[in-house]
């Protein structure tokens, strides 16, 4: 059976000028000596020459309205120093609710970038990042396990602790086996400032039989992910000026269309990361164990008296079985020995009797 | 000559002769667009109409992230589905006008044959001429998804058409008899 080095669709598109021209070029050397692809090219061809039978009158299409409310000019150098203005706050509110920032290194990095984005503004950013660049970024987990007497009032006291300090639950399951007690299991996430004091109150739900805290510091990987982040604006934004001003051929905007939707889709997953580290940062994520102290309550005369007759009805049945089974397994061989020392037994029996 | 693009913006600035250029070069073809997709002339030129109007609303919402083009389309596309639901609302579909009935028929009568989504497709491709990434962003399907469509449409068009110029001949030759 023979193989063509361009599929049916790819053939098509070549016909629409929809190939790249690497491709285009294959293509068009495989239809020259290919006549299964020139009878498909010949087929779209002639579907595209039928479909142009139908042509509609155009030029009974009414002309422009009298009235066009054309929009008014907008004075766009105050609109820029605002939208200047608003950027910067934002960035400002960005910054310190990222995180309470970060390293030498990073923080100069980011000034370059801020700077040549909005040079007016760059000095601004960069006290607030000197003011901040020595306190780390630390995002802490933290890992409690605690026994109660009393789980409901325990589980009814954390939900409160929870709701109080504004936190929430990412996570809860409850467990409650018949031979044992209760336990809960819940990841609780706490904002940062409300940690020390919400861990405080949830060591009072019982005897705290283990507790863990760990921060992992974050800052370099915050701020270069700021850094990335602000870099892929640029570029967004020079793409943004390249598509508005551009005069070119269809080809070079659609190149231009497609890097935009790349790097805008970059700068979608680096928010989302941004967004999700900002998450560990602003959060505790508190893992808690919740057990109750499950004590076996003694036993009635009956409820022992039932559990005798019960074990020995169980002793019964496990000798009767196990006898079973012993005649199961030794029994040939016993019938088989039987059989071959009965004669000489009964024999040397008679010679005894004998004497 | 000034790209769409920049007419677009211009007349965002306030220019009224900027909109005047964008309304003659996509007047025809927004009317052919319609009038190729429903029965009643009066209607596609009101929605050709309307999708300016549209466009004159939003401008201060435009943003220069895809082609005047696609974007036009777009509208119209939407403009064209509020249509047909008022359509179907409605009482059932006038009877199409005389005009219609010509030499185009066989051709018309195939593509309503066609899937919806595919003879959208083919007729974006053919007559709108837009190409496989315009037609994915405005039908918000892969690029890929809209190839093999496009693919499928024309083979079943194919199919559909290929009996007519037969079946035409029979009937001319019966005629002829006397």
């Amino acid at each position: 059976m023979k193989t063509h080095p361009i599929e049916q669709e790819e053939l098509m598109a070549y016909l629409d000028g929809e190939l790249p021209v690497q491709r285009a070029a294959e293509a068009a050397a495989h239809l020259e000596n290919c006549r299964g692809c020139q009878s498909l090219a010949a087929d779209l061809q002639g579907v595209q020459r039928r479909l142009l039978e139908w042509q509609v009158d155009v030029g009974q299409a009414s002309g422009l309205p009298k009235e066009i409310p054309v929009p008014e000019k907008r004075p766009r150098k105050v609109w820029r120093w605002a939208a200047a203005f608003v950027s910067v706050g934002v960035a400002g509110v960005l910054v310190v609710s990222l995180g309470q920032l970060n390293s030498r290194r990073a923080a100069l990095q980011g000034d370059r970038i801020v700077t040549a984005r909005l040079p007016k503004f760059a000095a601004q950013e960069r006290q607030v990042a000197d003011a901040l660049m020595s306190v780390p970024i630390i995002a802490r987990t933290s890992e409690i396990t605690i026994t109660t007497n009393n789980f409901d009032q325990s589980r009814s006291a954390m939900e409160e602790i929870v709701k109080r300090r504004n936190g929430y639950f990412g996570q809860l399951n409850v467990n409650a086996n018949p031979n044992s007690g209760r336990t809960l299991d819940a990841t609780l996430k706490i904002p940062a400032p409300q940690r020390e004091p919400a861990i405080a109150e949830l060591k009072k739900l019982g005897r705290v039989e283990f507790e863990s805290q760990t921060g992992e510091e974050v800052t370099a990987q915050s701020m270069d992910l700021e850094a990335r982040l602000s870099t892929a604006h640029n570029t967004e934004q020079r793409l943004t000026d390249i598509l508005r001003n551009r005069t070119g051929k269809l080809s070079d905007v659609l190149a231009v269309e497609e890097s935009l939707s790349r790097v805008r889709g970059e700068i979608e997953k680096m928010e989302a990361e941004r967004k999700a580290l900002a998450n560990r940062v602003d959060f505790l994520a508190l893992q808690i164990h919740l057990q109750e102290n499950y004590r076996q309550k003694p036993d009635s005369i009956v409820g022992r008296l039932r559990d005798a007759a019960a074990s020995g009805y169980e002793g019964l049945v496990s000798g009767i079985t196990g006898a079973i089974l012993l005649l199961l397994k030794a029994g040939p061989s016993l019938i088989f020995w039987a059989v071959v020392l009965f004669f000489p037994a009964r024999f040397a029996w008679r010679k005894l009797r004998r004497r | 000559m000034v790209s769409d693009e920049a007419l677009m913006l211009e007349f965002q600035g306030g220019s009224r002769e900027a909109f005047e250029e964008l309304f003659a070069r996509y007047r025809e073809p927004l009317y052919g667009f319609f009038r190729r997709r429903l029965e009643s002339k009066a209607r596609a030129d009101d929605l050709m109409q309307e999708t300016f109007l549209a466009v004159i609303r939003a401008t201060s919402r435009y943003q220069p992230r895809a082609l005047v083009r696609t974007y036009l389309y777009g509208i119209a596309i939407k403009l064209l589905a509020a249509e047909r639901r008022r359509d179907r609302r409605s009482d059932p579909a006038p009877e199409p006008e005389i005009a219609n009935i010509d030499n185009s028929l066989w051709v018309r009568r195939a593509l309503e044959q066609l899937d919806p989504q595919e003879r959208e497709i083919l007729m974006l491709r053919e007559y709108e001429q837009l190409s496989y990434s315009e037609i994915s962003d405005l039908l918000r399907l892969p690029v890929n998804t809209v190839r093999s469509r496009l693919f499928r449409a024309r083979m079943s068009l194919k199919n559909h058409l290929e009996p007519i110029p037969n079946r035409d001949r029979k009937g001319a030759s019966a005629e002829d008899q006397p």
